[in-house]
């Protein structure tokens, strides 16, 4: 009777064979005990033995790779043991057959007194290129960009057939560049003028920093240098790889300082709402961003606790339960303090300062002041390179992503909705409103509410990209002030504007002055806008 | 801007306490400050040399030095209450102008420190230079420095002063840019390519004027002198604050557009009144840095800014004796109780200010001064 696996296998062959892959993937079937022969032939060449085991493993067949695999590290721990009759056992509990990978009975492993083969130092080396040729093929992709790393350092060992298939099957960009990179240095190396000058071109085609230092090492070489063709071939690779690293950094540049705009629009939203409405500076709001990024923390620990399974859903529970906390801490706030101090401006902001050094000191108490570490949610991890130079990271395009929605919902309230009919009432005219029926006092406890909850929506995204420690509020509140005296109280476009401005001048001047430099010329422009803006760039038309 | 009344916004001043209060104590009490702070200048080096050890009356030397350091705060607190009380501008960067006195103060002491010992300052020598800066050499001489101060101070605070009140940038608005200039000037003294010794500050001090710093009669000389100056400038304040100009920046604070249409250059009333709280509050940096032997960043933190606010505001805004009760009261209470229960004390301090500025908008000294002269709301 015919084994079920062997059928498969046959029909995999056959299917395999029409597509063009039959001479490896079905010779390699058979040719397992072959390679394990010729590996234990006491005389027999062991490189191209490793070779046969090698193509086995970047063939693609999925159990091919996994015996594969299993041989490599076999052999470079030195648990494979050649027996007499030209078979082969690894060494396990219990000790495997080399060719099936399955258990041995005991019956079989009288041969076991043999002694195992002990890897060389050059076998060592020839076994990390394999196991890095074999890992290219992996379906991970840390595990191909570890091994693109690796086929980086031993370049000079390579199989370039099985590096240049593995580039061709590579989905990600960034590994398939690594791997462009080693390829070409072999080339580099090479005797041959054609290949040098080839394995320029294919250098030049995946610009990255490590390709202008190859180029640039290459070009310093004495018989390049000689050459005066493959030195005009060289400089003008780095020409162009320096032309695109360029693009690259300006566009970093960009979205760095798009996703600081994005914090300085979830910071700064609440604080213009408040201000626009009720002429209030809440020096505490600050402390609000704090209350939410703890808020954070605590949702993380209970999850990490009570629902492993869904922490990574942490960020998006914690969103909700900050704005509920920060929002009722505000609205405290405001019945028990600021409502005695409407029309006295001035005095609100020592009355809320004086609540944001409680509060820093509160939470110092409880939490202790060091920063506190978060688990960053596996889909936030990382990111992604979108040209050369240029590596987008997911927890930005997330505050970035965020800061947009939150806005949109913003907008939409104040626009929309009753409440925000009542609050632009409020905002244009506090006493005719009032004469109109609009309950001035609840419209402002609510909104305060409302921009405290803001504030801790920026703390949940802050979790992200800062670091969480009690006094954290007190950085982003003079910046959030900055963004509402340049975009003009409470007006929302103005906010998101002005947001825009500060978080690109400032990302655009930090590469270069550094980042108080930075502040310094923020602070200086707006000293200037506002003379000749006093009210911002966008003041609304108040009739007060 | 009409002004209803609102319903619930009956003013604390009814307050009973100050009804008890204003039959003992009114103008006496005030005119009584200045032989107070004389009689204190003159006691200090009495009870440190001839009451001794044992009897109560006996100050250490830290006592002193204690007493001189709350004095600069009070006269920083006098400076600022020039323009919060009178002009209506809350500054919430009158440490700038404390920092400008500070460090060119330090910069003062470093070559006297340098002339002294011809050791560079270890933040020099970190920073690879071989020579003392030629140009801090200008700042050699005591009388020079503080001629240097006043300049230095009067120029930031009137260029400042001239573009944000020539714009009529006032109230909340002016409070965040001050903050936001605080805030960036400590960053950049952070600095260590500022070449002002970066995140340490100046230190090492050795001789002023020829006296030796650490010795106790210079010690209680400088605590005596911040006695005397803020004395001198708090009678200089009350007579500026009482003379017509002082009506005028009153009339200012309370209903500017108004004066501005009766014919008065209001900005330049501010702007006058604004350089010379600036100068006041560097002269404060410059008695305070000697005495604390050092000078770094913090003392430009927007939190020390606020701070000078918050004492001003619990000893009562507009009445220059206010401020420095209010300066003595807090600090005096903070650096005990920084001492007793460290924890506690932003608790207290927050406590305090928002019963004052909730409660008794008028201060510690508004609630027990008399009534009859009632101020404006100021915040309009």
């Amino acid at each position: 009777m015919i084994h079920p696996r062997h059928f498969l296998l046959a029909i995999a062959c056959f299917v395999l064979a029409s597509i063009g892959f039959a001479q490896i993937a079905c010779a390699a079937t058979a040719n397992r005990a072959s390679a394990i022969v010729s590996f234990c032939a006491s005389d027999g060449d062991k490189a191209a033995a490793l070779a046969q085991i090698v193509a086995l493993g970047v063939s693609a067949d999925v159990p091919e790779r996994a015996w594969s695999r299993r041989m490599i590290d076999a052999i470079r721990d030195g648990a494979l043991v050649c027996t007499a009759d030209g078979h082969a056992l690894i060494q396990a509990s219990p000790p495997l057959d080399a060719s099936s990978l399955r258990p041995l009975g005991s019956s079989d492993t009288a041969a076991s007194g043999a002694s195992p083969y002990v890897p060389s130092i050059v076998m060592m080396r020839r076994l990390a290129v394999a196991s890095a040729e074999i890992d290219m093929f992996a379906p991970q992709s840390e595990t191909r960009a570890a091994a693109a790393r690796q086929v980086d350092k031993f370049f000079a060992l390579l199989d370039p057939a099985i590096v240049s298939r593995a580039i061709r099957h590579e989905s990600d960009p960034q590994i398939a560049a690594a791997l462009t990179v080693a390829m070409a240095k072999r080339g580099l190396t090479s005797e041959v003028k054609a290949d040098r000058l080839a394995a320029v071109k294919a250098v030049a085609e995946v610009p990255s920093e490590t390709a202008h230092t190859t180029l640039a090492d290459f070009a310093a070489q004495e018989s390049v240098k000689r050459d005066p063709e493959l030195r005009q071939a060289v400089e003008h690779a780095i020409r162009g790889i320096d032309t695109s690293l360029a693009f690259g950094k300006a566009f970093s540049i960009l979205f760095s300082g798009l996703s600081y705009a994005g914090v300085l629009l979830l910071t700064a939203l609440g604080l213009s709402i408040v201000f626009g409405l009720m002429g209030v500076i809440n020096l505490a709001h600050g402390e609000f961003i704090m209350i939410g990024a703890y808020s954070t923390y605590l949702v993380e620990r209970f999850m990490q606790a009570q629902l492993p399974a869904f922490f990574d859903a942490y960020i998006f529970v914690a969103i909700p339960v900050a704005f509920v906390i920060c929002a009722a801490c505000g609205m405290l706030l405001e019945f028990l303090v600021i409502r005695f101090l409407y029309r006295r401006p001035l005095e609100t902001l020592l009355a809320t300062w004086a609540v944001s050094i409680a509060l820093i000191k509160l939470v110092q108490l409880l939490f202790g002041s060091q920063n506190v570490e978060f688990v960053t949610p596996g889909f936030l991890n990382g990111g992604m390179q979108v040209s050369p130079g240029f590596f987008v990271t997911y927890n930005r395009v997330f505050a970035i992503a965020l800061a947009l929605l939150i806005f949109l919902a913003t907008f939409s309230i104040v626009r929309f909705t009753k409440l925000g009919l009542l609050m632009r009432a409020t905002t244009q005219l506090r006493d005719m409103a009032r004469c109109l029926g609009v309950a001035a006092e609840r419209v402002d406890r609510i909104a305060f509410g409302f921009g405290a909850g803001l504030a801790g929506l920026a703390g949940v995204v802050l979790t992200q990209i800062a670091s969480v420690n009690p006094s954290m509020g007190t950085g982003f509140v003079v910046d959030s002030f900055m963004v509402v005296v340049l975009g003009g109280a409470g007006s929302l476009a103005g906010t998101v504007v002005s947001s825009l401005a500060l978080g690109e001048i400032n990302q655009f001047i930090e590469p270069f002055y550094g980042a108080v430099a930075a502040k310094v010329a923020v602070l200086l422009l707006i000293v200037l806008i506002i003379q000749k803006r006093p009210q911002g760039l966008f003041a609304l038309k108040t009739r007060t | 801007m009409t002004t209803l009344p609102e319903p619930g916004s009956s003013r604390a001043s009814r307050f009973t306490l100050h009804a008890f209060a204003s039959k003992w104590v009114g103008e006496r009490l005030e005119a009584g400050l200045v032989p107070v702070l004389i009689l204190v200048a003159v006691y200090m080096p009495f009870a440190y040399f001839v009451v001794p050890e044992t009897n109560a009356l006996h100050l250490s030397l830290f006592g002193i030095n204690l007493i001189g350091q709350i004095m600069c705060f009070a006269l920083l607190a006098l400076a600022l209450d020039l323009v919060w009380g009178y002009a209506g501008i809350l500054s919430l960067g009158h440490g700038v102008f404390f920092g400008i006195g500070g460090y060119l103060m330090g910069i003062y002491l470093l070559n006297g420190a340098y002339a002294e010992t011809h050791v560079l300052p270890d933040f020099m020598q970190y920073m690879g230079a071989s020579d003392f800066p030629a140009a801090w050499k200008l700042l050699s001489r005591l009388d020079v420095t503080i001629v240097a101060t006043i300049i230095a101070s009067a120029l930031v605070a009137g260029v400042f002063g001239f573009v944000t009140f020539r714009s009529r940038i006032n109230g909340v608005y002016l409070s965040i840019i001050t903050q936001a200039l605080t805030y960036a000037l400590m960053l950049l003294l952070f600095i260590n390519d500022v070449g002002l010794g970066g995140n340490n500050g100046m230190t090492g001090f050795t001789r002023i004027a020829g006296f030796r710093l650490a010795s106790v009669p210079t010690q209680i000389g400088l605590a005596v002198s911040s006695c005397l100056l803020l004395v001198a400038a708090y009678a200089g304040a009350r007579f500026l604050a009482r003379s017509s100009f002082g009506r005028a920046l009153i009339a200012v604070r309370d209903d500017e557009p108004r004066m501005r249409f009766l014919g008065y250059r209001t900005h330049t009333v501010k702007l006058i009144a604004w350089c010379v709280s600036a100068v006041l509050a560097a002269l404060a940096g410059m008695l305070y840095v000697p005495q604390v032997g050092i000078v770094n960043p913090s003392i430009v933190s927007p939190q020390l800014s606020v701070e000078i606010a918050v004492w001003v505001a619990i000893g009562g805004r507009g009445t220059l004796i206010g401020a420095i009760v209010g300066a003595i009261l807090v600090n005096g209470l903070k650096f005990w109780l920084t001492a007793q229960a460290p924890a506690v004390w932003p608790f207290i301090l927050a406590g305090v200010t928002l019963v004052i500025v909730v409660y008794f908008s008028n201060g510690v000294w508004g609630a027990v001064k008399p009534a009859g002269r009632q101020r404006g709301d100021i915040s309009r």
